[in-house]
């Protein structure tokens, strides 16, 4: 008896008679291999590459043709889950704080008067190139360090010679605009040994006065919106390979973006 | 058609569906709308094709484009008529149930096939060879030795040039994640961040890389070469149109590949004298600061990195950028 029961469905399948697998069999694997193909992308779209950072929008805050941005550079996430990571800040322009993002928001045809507080320390640039200021106003930054000397005061600096003195820590970059700015870095090796370990490093973390350069520059933006993407030329994904993985290759560490609004 | 007839087997079988009438009307309509489609793509679609002709490289690849359009028309149009002629008249007839005719070999059609196949694949073979010495290389990248250098001028000296001189004007491409920058050896050796050209004149580009594989692309100059750490990919193009050029990486290189391009010009020779002028003069600070002109670079024989990593405790890449364990997963 089991012999024939097995037959007969067998013979009408070689005959074509009936289907290997029923219609509800076939309708249910099309939706579960779909759902399984959505969830990969929706994976790699949201665990992988990441959720894109917040916007900091400063086009409320400009006044006369100009507005004040305010960025920090450290040399640890800890607010994040890749503690060892360097990165960008960008202040708040309402709370004042800074938060942990590389994406801001400015007015169109409209002076940018940045300040950088880099807390980081030192990296030689890979390409000495990006040792020249260029597409700010006058094409220099304002800077107090300078090639491992203190200045007695603040001065307009053009060049650094980051491989004498390992005097750049990061660079803030616009290709698209011509902008390049080498982030001195504070003075010596030793200094750079005792660098703030919480990020960001805000007296609320007992961590500004910790060493650090304050570089101040200036860039007109475009008179028409857009958005521009900007990023570090150090190589200072350290432990990746050529050093442009991890924080040089994830938004909201070392590069970001700059939206020019109308 | 031709009338039924019987299989060994009983079964009704129908000899064939062809008959010489058609073979009449196809070869008649494959030669109308041949001739008439090679017309067209080699005269009206020709003109245009990719990438123009703003170089020398870029109009021998548009002349090699067209003319492999051309030969290939033929073939789509034997095709596709062969295709929509058995859709259209070969119909299986409603009630019709026979089996198609059995298939038996046709040494007529066989040979004409191997014979007529072969010889196009060969001929295009030795064009294809001789498109490449040509133009010097099509202008693609033929390593650190190319072979491919007809009509180029040779590189008589790597520290001086002047136009309509016997000697090829050298730009160096450096890719790095993420831009391009371009150094000129024969004027001081500037790097900048601009690319331009003189028009009409012989340029011979050095293309490499700082850290991973990237690719540089000059589009409608018809040049396209791998920037490779550690190589020098040379390649070859004479400009012959005034204006703007786009600048592309062709290579997946990272998160900001996607914007890692340029927009480059080709400029008179006055106009190319006076850019480079400018450019010496404006980055004089930072030219004293590059390592001595080379093919290549190496980023892990900056003497400071090593000084600086061990003092900071980073002793794992052995004084360079990169640890032989790399790459490290987070």
């Amino acid at each position: 008896m089991a012999w024939h029961s097995w037959a007969q469905p067998l013979d009408a399948l070689r005959r074509n008679e009936v289907d290997p697998v029923s219609l509800p069999a076939r309708v249910a694997t099309l939706v579960v291999a779909f759902l399984a193909v959505v969830a990969g992308v929706l994976w790699v779209v949201f665990d992988i590459i990441g959720p894109q950072p917040q916007t900091e929008n400063y086009t409320a805050y400009a006044k006369n043709g100009q507005v004040n941005v305010t960025m920090m550079t450290t040399a640890q996430t800890t607010v994040t889950n890749k503690p060892d990571w360097v990165s960008y800040f960008i202040q708040n322009p309402s709370t004042k704080q800074f938060d942990h993002t590389t994406y801001f928001a400015v007015p169109a045809n409209t002076t940018v008067n940045v300040t950088i507080l880099g807390y980081d320390g030192c990296t030689p640039l890979r390409n000495p190139l990006w040792g020249q200021v260029a597409g700010t106003d006058g094409n220099v930054e304002n800077v107090q360090y300078y090639n491992g000397k203190t200045l007695s005061a603040a001065q307009n600096i053009s060049t650094f010679d980051s491989w004498a003195n390992c005097s750049v820590q990061h660079t803030f970059a616009i290709p698209n605009l011509g902008i390049n700015v080498p982030i001195a870095s504070p003075t010596t090796l030793s200094e750079n040994n005792n660098l703030c370990g919480t990020s960001p490093c805000t007296a609320a973390n007992q961590d500004q006065n910790s060493p650090h350069t304050v570089v101040k520059f200036s860039f007109k933006t475009p008179s028409t919106p857009g958005a521009y993407r900007w990023q570090c030329f150090v190589p200072c994904g350290l432990g990746y390979v050529d050093g442009n993985g991890g924080p040089m290759g994830t938004p909201g560490y070392m590069g970001g973006q700059m939206e020019v609004q109308a | 058609m031709a009338a039924d007839a019987s299989s060994a087997a009983g079964a009704p079988v129908r000899a064939s569906w062809r008959s010489d009438r058609d073979v009449v009307w196809l070869l008649t309509l494959w030669i109308v709308l041949s001739i008439i489609g090679c017309l067209l793509v080699a005269l009206v679609w020709g003109p245009h094709m990719p990438p123009g002709r703003a170089s020398s490289t870029a109009a021998s690849q548009a002349t090699d484009i067209t003319v492999l359009a051309t030969i290939a028309t033929p073939v789509v149009i034997g095709i596709l008529l062969y295709f929509g002629w058995a859709l259209a008249f070969w119909r299986q007839k409603p009630g019709d149930e026979t089996d198609a005719a059995p298939l038996h070999g046709n040494i007529k059609v066989q040979a004409t096939w191997i014979v007529a196949t072969s010889a196009i694949v060969l001929a295009l073979a030795v064009y294809g060879t001789v498109e490449l010495i040509a133009p010097a290389g099509a202008g693609a990248g033929q390593g650190p030795q190319p072979i491919f250098k007809n009509g180029m001028p040779p590189a008589a000296s790597t520290t001086s040039w002047s136009p309509n001189s016997n000697n090829i004007l050298q730009v160096q491409v450096i890719g790095q994640q993420w831009a391009w920058t371009f150094r000129y050896p024969q004027f001081g050796g500037f790097e900048t961040t601009q690319l331009a050209l003189p028009v009409n004149q012989p340029v011979q580009f050095n293309v490499t890389s700082l850290d991973v594989i990237h690719s540089f692309w000059a589009y409608t100059l018809g040049v396209k070469a791998d920037a490779n750490p550690g190589v020098n990919n040379v390649a070859y193009t004479t400009p012959n149109t005034l204006g703007d050029f786009q600048v592309r990486c062709a290579e997946l290189c990272g998160i900001w590949h996607g914007a890692m391009y340029d927009t480059g010009e080709v400029l008179t020779d006055s106009n190319f004298m006076a850019w480079t002028q400018t450019e010496s003069v404006k980055l004089a600070s930072v030219t004293k600061l590059l390592p001595p002109y080379a093919l290549t670079y190496d980023p892990t024989t900056i003497a400071i990195l090593g000084k600086v990593n061990t003092a900071l405790g980073l002793t794992g890449a052995g004084g360079g950028f990169y640890n032989p364990a790399d790459p490290e997963q987070p």
